[in-house]
């Protein structure tokens, strides 16, 4: 019988483990890129989710927190700027609208140099708080800013507004892209902003810093300060006299006059401005922002109420046939509100005296109360 | 386009990811170089052309100095290299300085002038891609560097743009050597890379831009804040400067290492330095460095006299200080530190063996260091010679000074970035991570960035030395 040999005592080597080729490891750092993109969307919404409302300065955050803890008792609103914040005094609206059988209880959230889109933005993080008992909300009437000032530009006041829904209004405005959902830039005027060229020397910059806004928002840059500002942050009484007025209503009086000379200037301008023809509608953007603006304040149960105030910057803005969803009330015309526009009653162009602005509430609420008798506030 | 905004990610996201999916080297430098001028056009396009002729000018001194035989023409080529590139520095960052400062000097004589200064707009960069072009013909000249026939290679040298606007500053030899041989992607450190790229972000867009408005505010107007208000302005320059500098070296470096390409390193925490002379082998490297090879020693260096090694050391410390900016700030500023550096070459002449000096100088070497660093600070950093009087008188002598004050708990600010540092130059802070499975460093990465960005200010300040 044969004998098996034994088995072979030559040693083999294992098959060396494959290395990974360089293009599996390029591969691989792509995917793991892919994670750490990921991780850092996943880590940057939940951190927008639960940072407090930030400190922003200007009476941005003092009104937001008085409103908040007293939602609930305040029917109406009154949201802009400056032409809301010093012309506008609850006080007297809600005693006009109470001897008429109408009793409101108001409250002014003007903010200096608010404009759209933030006082879009701000709109709806009011109306996030859900208050009960609001019915009537007047949104000043302007059209859409799209200029930053440089020195503000870096503020935390340009960044903590620019959300998806107001950067892209913005965006499309100024690449005049339309409103549909597709967007379509014109063609001509892209060009124009590539090339610097006619009105858009500076549009190209604009676009690049309104896209960064909104970089910067949806990823917290410089919120930190916002979560000890918020359990530290404690309103003195002259800091909340200072931006929510003597009343704490939210109202700040400003009675400085014109002296002869700006009285002179300002007759003239306005003369000026009546002079010219015709009437200007607000932007399609500007008709889309409103028409968001509306549909958030009845989404509550509220009626939206656009307003324009006496400036002369306003006097041609188109109050009828606007496209709004939302009634207009309109006192740009120096001709049916004479008494708005006397250089008697003006600080300049734009605002009110204290007299005035007293005037102006009386009016607003006269014309509020009738309107609302009519049934002409949906 | 700046390193710490989110258009410089996307940026580079797309140079990343088409530089490695292509195979070919030369593909690959012509992508970078495009992607590069690119950068640069960002700024202002027009100034490419400026890189474009240093680097042609440069392309021809090489070749010609490596078919020239005769020391004479080998002296004009290395000359029209010289004079194109310091001719463009010194018409765009000096000419008004210097028309401005003869007409100054003519009245001072009694002799008024008129003068007519041009709107002359300075070139982002110019300072660091000159020295960059020079570093390479002179090193041809020299016979340290084969002229490249390359036109490709030798323009991505000088345009490469990780250092190109701010550093460091890349020598032909140490860099040109890379550009031969196709970068492998499984050579790349990439977790070292982006945590450097996270670390120099932080330094930068968190602790910079932080103390910025605070430095701001104090010596916009010094004359209106207390003494201690004044040590906190001058301390938070110092940090600012420092972390603004190396937190874009550190992402400059990070962005070339991502790429395959090496870059030297340019700070080795120099606020530990025990000594002026230490202080320049730990800042700016790159430069001091280049200063030492290009100037100080063809100068001649500490060869002959002590006298002649001193004045050596101030001529170069005086263009030093002028290279940083054309203001006599900056001139004053690098004429103390080459005081500085006097004094303490005296210092070891005549303390050599003396144990009580070494025994002082163990406890008092440092915070002399720090102090004379930070007086020189003054000077770089104030707006004029008046106000850096100001500061001095406070900062130095104590006195002066107004009723605004800033916290002083932004004092133990300065303590604890300190203390943090110093943990940092001792390796205390792991490496840990290098241990991690990949998808869990990416994921913690994200994470981290995400935080960190809470932390950065809502305004972007332009890095300090691209003015430069």
């Amino acid at each position: 019988m044969p004998v098996r040999e034994p088995v072979s005592k030559v040693h083999v080597e294992p098959p060396a483990p494959r290395k990974p080729t360089g293009r599996k490891t390029f591969i691989w750092a792509l995917i793991n890129c892919a994670i750490g993109a990921a991780a850092f969307l996943i880590t940057c919404v939940g951190l927008h989710a639960i940072l407090p409302f930030p400190e922003i300065d200007g009476g941005v955050s003092q009104k937001f927190r008085f409103f908040a803890a007293h939602k609930d008792e305040f029917d109406t609103l009154f949201i802009g700027s400056s032409r809301i914040y010093f012309q506008i005094s609850p006080a007297i609206f809600d005693r006009v609208t109470r001897e008429s059988g109408l009793p409101t209880h108001s409250f002014n959230f003007g903010i200096g140099g608010m404009y759209l889109p933030e006082s879009a933005y701000l709109l709806e993080q009011i109306l996030n708080l859900k208050p009960r008992n609001l019915r009537w909300v007047f949104i000043e009437y302007d059209e859409l800013q799209t200029k930053w000032s440089p020195e503000n530009q870096t503020s935390r006041r340009a960044l903590y507004w620019a959300d998806w829904k107001r950067v892209s209004l913005l965006l499309r405005k100024l690449s005049d892209a339309g409103t549909a959902p597709l967007w379509l830039p014109n063609p001509a005027k892209l060009g124009d902003i590539m090339l610097r060229q006619k009105d858009e020397k500076n549009t190209r910059s604009l676009l690049a810093f309104y896209a960064g806004q909104l970089e910067k928002n949806y990823t917290n840059v410089a919120r930190a300060a916002d979560v000890p500002d918020y359990f530290l942050i404690r309103d003195t009484k002259e800091r909340r006299a200072s931006y929510l007025g003597a009343a704490g209503d939210g109202y700040v009086t400003r009675p400085n006059r014109m002296s002869p000379g700006q009285a002179t200037a300002y007759e003239r301008g306005l003369a000026a401005a009546m002079a010219q023809a015709g009437t200007r509608p607000l932007s399609p953007y500007t008709v889309e922002a409103y028409r968001q603006c509306a549909q958030e304040v009845r989404n509550i149960g509220a009626a939206p109420i656009f307003l324009i105030t006496p400036s002369t910057t306003q006097i041609n803005i188109a109050a009828e046939s606007t496209g709004l969803a939302g009634v207009v009330m309109a006192f740009n015309n120096p001709r049916a509100y004479p008494s708005l526009f006397r250089s008697g009653v003006r600080r300049d162009g734009q605002h009110l005296t204290k007299s005035g602005a007293e005037e102006f509430t009386r009016v607003v609420a006269a014309d509020f109360v009738e309107l609302a008798r009519a049934g002409g506030i949906k | 386009m700046s390193f710490v905004e989110f258009r410089f990610l996307w940026f580079f996201l797309l140079v990343f990811i088409v530089y490695w999916a292509m195979r070919n080297n030369t593909a690959r430098k012509v992508w970078l170089l495009l992607c590069s001028y690119a950068f640069y056009a960002a700024w202002n396009w027009k100034f490419t052309f400026l890189v474009l002729g240093s680097t042609t000018a440069d392309y021809i001194v090489g070749l010609m100095l490596g078919r020239s035989e005769s020391p004479t023409w080998r002296r004009f080529w290395i000359a029209t290299s010289v004079c194109v590139n310091l001719g463009a520095l010194v018409f765009f960052k000096y000419f008004n300085f210097f028309v401005s400062s003869a007409s100054g000097f003519l009245a001072w004589l009694g002799l008024p002038a008129s003068v007519n200064t041009l709107n002359i707009i300075l070139p982002v960069g110019i300072s660091f891609y000159t020295f960059h072009s020079m570093s390479y013909t002179i090193d041809v000249y020299r016979g340290k560097q084969r002229p490249v026939s390359n036109f490709v290679d030798l323009s991505l040298f000088v345009s490469f743009f990780p250092p190109l606007v701010a550093g460091p500053i890349v020598r032909a030899v140490y860099f040109l050597p890379q550009l031969v041989s196709g970068r492998k992607f499984s050579n790349v450190d990439v977790r070292g890379a982006v945590m450097l790229f996270l670390s120099g972000f932080i330094k930068k867009a968190c602790i910079a831009d932080g103390v910025a408005p605070t430095v701001d505010r104090y010596f916009a107007h010094p004359v209106n804040f207390t003494v201690a208000s004044a040590w906190i302005g001058v301390l938070f320059y110092a940090i600012q400067i420092y972390c603004d500098f190396s937190g874009y070296t550190d992402m400059a470096i990070a962005a070339a290492r991502l790429l395959g390409y090496q870059l030297p390193n340019n700070f080795q925490f120099p606020y530990f330095a025990r000594n002026v002379s230490d202080f320049w082998r730990r800042w700016h490297i790159s430069l001091s460095s280049w200063l030492r090879d290009y100037l100080y020693i063809p100068l001649g260096g500490n060869r002959g006299s002590r006298g002649f090694a001193y004045r050596n050391v101030m001529i170069t410390m005086l263009l030093g200080g002028l290279w940083h900016g054309a203001a006599w700030t900056f001139v004053i500023w690098g004429a103390l530190h080459g005081l500085a550096l006097l004094i303490h070459r005296e210092w070891i002449r005549l303390t050599e063996g003396l144990k009580w000096a070494a025994r002082a100088m163990r406890w008092l070497a440092w915070p002399i260091t720090i102090y004379a660093v930070c007086v020189a600070w003054i000077f770089f950093r104030a707006h004029d010679l008046d106000r850096a009087g100001t500061i001095l008188k406070q900062f130095v002598l104590f006195r002066g000074g107004g009723n605004e004050h800033f916290h002083r708990w932004l004092l133990l600010l300065v303590g604890a970035l300190a203390f943090i540092h110093w943990l940092n130059s001792r390796r205390w802070f792991a490496e840990s991570w290098r241990q991690w499975p990949a998808p869990v460093f990416a994921a913690a990465y994200g994470c981290t960035f995400a935080v960190v960005l809470l932390f950065v200010p809502p305004h972007y300040t332009p890095f300090i030395y691209f003015q430069f």
